[in-house]
């Protein structure tokens, strides 16, 4: 049988190659193969041009844990260097000794909403408002490799109120 | 060079002019993000984000960042009317209504792309890296609230 098709085909070469070559150049066409090797790189500005604002570097929503707890939380930079956490469309519930922290993103108390020993954070502050937009400044010195979780956290029953894990702007 | 003030006056003030210009247009064009999201999607492997920016005048911008996808043939960059959208899902199925925002620039880096004035934003909620010839969705960020 397969000899047959190859002395087939060897009798009609050129009408196999004159059907066989359009379908091939089709489907390059519409595959496009090459394109699983070569990549479009852009670089577009930002839309915004004044370095003098803000930017963002991290942002991320937050999620309630022990509390019912919504918003968003985003890391900026100012032009002079400094960086703050800026809670925006913020609720959560109100509570006794309730702190902003960055905490470390593979910390195991994370999985916790009562944390067993302590989590391995910086401190950004005590809460100033369960509700509203607030900003945090952040020690000069944070890693922000490392410690890229925003944790509202009750230090009197080391209950994790809600965090947000943030990511690249 | 330049003998007489009548003509080095005219010059100077055209040098400064040029010299501003780039200042003058970056405080036009200042905007705002107002909304953003992340982008999933497995089995064409996208990710990097997705933020919608309001500049002055109301004009809206879909700026890509930290973005990467797989390189394919009639890809394109449109709004779909949905909450979300699976990887690899084919919208002509579902009879996704859709805003179109221009053929895909680049499969990575950073890329703007401007929406259509009048689109709705509380109808059209997620971002789609979408192959027209497919109809194969590559990726999909769901927008929230910045």
């Amino acid at each position: 049988m397969t000899l047959q098709i190859a002395t087939w085909i060897s009798r009609r070469k050129w009408t196999v190659a004159a059907v066989g070559f359009p379908i091939f150049i089709a489907a390059w066409w519409a595959f496009r193969p090459d394109k699983l090797w070569i990549n479009e790189k852009v670089n577009e500005p930002a839309p915004f041009a004044s370095a003098l604002d803000p930017q963002p570097l991290y942002t991320g929503r937050l999620q309630g844990k022990a509390h019912q707890t919504s918003g968003r939380a985003t890391l900026y930079k100012r032009s002079d260097g400094k960086q703050y956490l800026r809670l925006t469309d913020f609720i959560t519930s109100n509570g006794p000794d309730v702190h902003v922290l960055l905490v470390r993103g593979d910390d195991q108390g994370l999985q916790q909403e009562i944390v067993r020993g302590n989590l391995d954070s910086v401190e950004l502050g005590s809460l100033k408002g369960n509700q509203g937009d607030q900003n945090y400044d952040l020690p000069g010195t944070t890693d922000l490799t490392k410690y890229r979780t925003a944790v509202i956290y009750c230090e009197r029953f080391h209950a994790i109120f809600g965090l947000a894990r943030l990511e690249p702007f | 060079m330049i003998r007489n003030s009548k003509t080095a006056i005219p010059l100077v003030t055209l040098a400064f002019t040029l010299a501003l210009q780039p200042l003058v247009n970056a405080q036009d064009s200042k905007a705002k993000p107002i909304e953003t999201g992340t982008f999933h999607g497995k089995v064409h492997n996208t990710s990097g984000r997705a933020t919608l920016y309001q500049e002055q005048d109301g004009k809206l911008v879909l700026r890509l960042t930290n973005f990467k996808t797989s390189n394919g043939p009639d890809v394109h960059v449109i709004l779909i009317a949905a909450k979300d959208a699976d990887d690899d899902a084919n919208f002509l199925k579902g009879n996704t209504e859709r805003v179109e925002l221009g053929s895909l620039k680049g499969n990575e880096g950073d890329q703007n792309y401007v929406v259509p004035k009048g689109t709705d934003l509380s109808k059209f909620q997620t971002v789609s890296i979408y192959c027209e010839r497919f109809n194969a969705n590559f990726g999909a960020a769901p927008l929230e609230k910045f």
